[in-house]
């Protein structure tokens, strides 16, 4: 005879939160040194490599790059390399062994982003001093910026674990992510000015994420640089609310 | 006493062997890249057509001599791509499924299982390097002046860099290793060599650094066959790539001469 009763409630998703909080961090424990390592290089290197490629570093490029830096650290973690570890696990099995556990799914998912936004955060400050000592760019932070950081790794995490689980290919959403890293990092006005860009690409811009999360994170670190940043907060909430939502849909399904 | 037994058949060898085995390879690795060539296909494009067209997006007035330097250097890239970075990956991924030791039990020379691989390298390369540059051309309007050094420079550069490839591909015997070195030398070529940019634009102890690898001196001699002008330092870039291609291509078929 089973004993127990069906397991619900807040008590226990609370618990099953914390367990998987450990049980995903045991996964990952080794790997993290090394995420941390990669995603300091992406958002340092990208911004140390942007400035190669003007002749002249003006003060005003200057600041858009080192504010841009800690945008740079986010994306490749959210859309590359949370989908690649999603698409591992999804071919190795792990993954429907987590679904087996008996945990509430999004107790599982809740623990994910937790485990990868606090992943994220030291590699994208460290990419944010790095830039700053290479360009000596003179930063007015505000209690603005801790929101933002948190909303931008948030919602880099919540699309790209949405996309990794909606897509259940993991080879399409390898060049998906591949390719969406490179249209970025080169068509998005994250370390330059949006006026340089086509009206109808910064019309794009602005209803997606990544010009957005530049803008936050960059009036937390100056004063008077940017407008329209609640704008910009409430595109984010949408896209994280989106991102939840898919994962929402893919995991409340049975197979 | 018994008399050993001979085969049947005796070694073949000879030009006509090799001319015969040469097309083989060349049909094989051009059929089994056919998986790929949707991969193959978006990276050339977005390497070469979408930066030819992104970089101006980070001026407001892109200099011509900015818009020169990355419509001479994305050529470079388009180049290199096949040889140097799906090359290694794609054996990467047979030492993986273990496809590898099976392709090695052909009965195929070494050297010209290379030159067939070498050829694949030329035909994914060279027709993307112009569309890259007829982009560059329509887009910004630069003085391209093509000169007949274009045919040794394409001919050197994506023999270094297969060469390299092939180098990383075959004397790596961890798959996971050679993908890691391919994507940090993806962001070495796009950021930390004076590819797309001039070398007066970096610190200088990392263009002295850049003098010892190989795809500064690639920038060099194409950009030498594809502008007017002068471009000092051409023979010691010659010179530099042949150095790296013997060296890499020494390693290369020793690594795959040795016995597993």
């Amino acid at each position: 005879m089973i004993p127990s009763s069906l397991r619900s409630g807040p008590g226990y998703w609370v618990a099953s939160l914390g367990c998987m909080l450990r049980f995903e961090y045991g996964r990952i424990r080794q790997w993290v040194p090394m995420m941390v390592v990669i995603q300091t290089m992406m958002g340092a290197g990208m911004a140390l490599m942007y400035g190669f490629f003007y002749p002249h570093i003006t003060p005003a490029r200057a600041l858009y790059i080192t504010t841009g830096a800690p945008t740079l650290a986010l994306i490749p973690l959210g859309f590359v390399m949370l989908p690649g570890s999603v698409g591992s696990e999804k071919m190795e099995g792990t993954f429907d062994y987590i679904w087996s556990l008996p945990a509430p799914r999004s107790a599982q998912a809740t623990a994910t982003f937790l485990l990868y936004s606090l992943i994220g955060l030291p590699g994208t400050a460290l990419a944010l001093l790095v830039a700053m000592w290479r360009y000596g760019a003179h930063l007015a932070p505000s209690p603005l910026l801790v929101p933002a950081a948190l909303l931008c790794a948030l919602v880099a995490i919540a699309v790209g674990y949405g996309m990794a689980l909606a897509i259940s290919n993991p080879l399409v959403m390898n060049l998906i992510a591949n390719a969406l890293v490179f249209v970025v990092l080169l068509f998005s006005p994250i370390v330059y000015p949006a006026s340089q860009l086509p009206g109808w690409l910064y019309a794009a811009h602005r209803v997606l994420p990544f010009y957005n999360m530049a803008v936050v994170i960059r009036a937390g670190l100056t004063s008077g640089l940017v407008a329209h940043v609640t704008t910009s907060f409430l595109v984010l909430i949408g896209w994280t609310i989106a991102g939840c939502g898919a994962t929402a849909w893919v995991i409340g399904r049975r197979h | 006493m018994t008399m050993a037994v001979v085969p049947s058949s005796t070694v073949e060898h000879g030009p006509a062997r090799a001319w015969h085995s040469f097309r083989s390879m060349l049909y094989w690795h051009l059929a089994s890249l056919r998986i790929w060539m949707m991969t193959l296909a978006a990276v050339q494009v977005l390497s070469g057509v979408g930066f030819v067209l992104g970089i101006s997006l980070f001026f407001k007035h892109i200099p011509t001599s900015a818009a020169l330097f990355v419509s001479t250097g994305v050529p470079v890239i388009n180049l290199v791509m096949v040889g140097l970075i799906l090359g290694p990956q794609l054996v990467a991924d047979q030492r993986s499924n273990g496809s590898y030791e099976y392709l090695r039990s052909m009965p195929v020379s070494r050297s010209v299982n290379a030159a067939a691989w070498y050829t694949v390298c030329l035909i994914g390369g060279v027709p993307p390097m112009f569309v890259s540059l007829v982009v560059a051309w329509l887009r910004y309007n630069v003085p391209l002046h093509l000169s007949a050094m274009i045919i040794p420079a394409i001919v050197l550069t994506s023999f270094a860099a297969t060469m390299l490839g092939y180098a990383l591909a075959h004397a790596i015997s961890q798959p996971m290793a050679t993908r890691l070195i391919t994507q940090m030398l993806v962001f070495v070529i796009f950021g930390y060599a004076p590819v797309l940019f001039p070398m007066r634009q970096m610190p200088r102890w990392l263009g002295t650094v850049n003098w010892w690898f190989p795809f500064r001196h690639m920038a060099t001699v194409t950009r030498a066959a594809l502008t007017s002008g002068p471009s000092p330092g051409l023979v010691t870039s010659y010179i530099v790539l042949g150095a790296w291609s013997v060296l890499c291509a020494g390693l290369a078929l020793r690594a795959l001469g040795r016995r597993p």
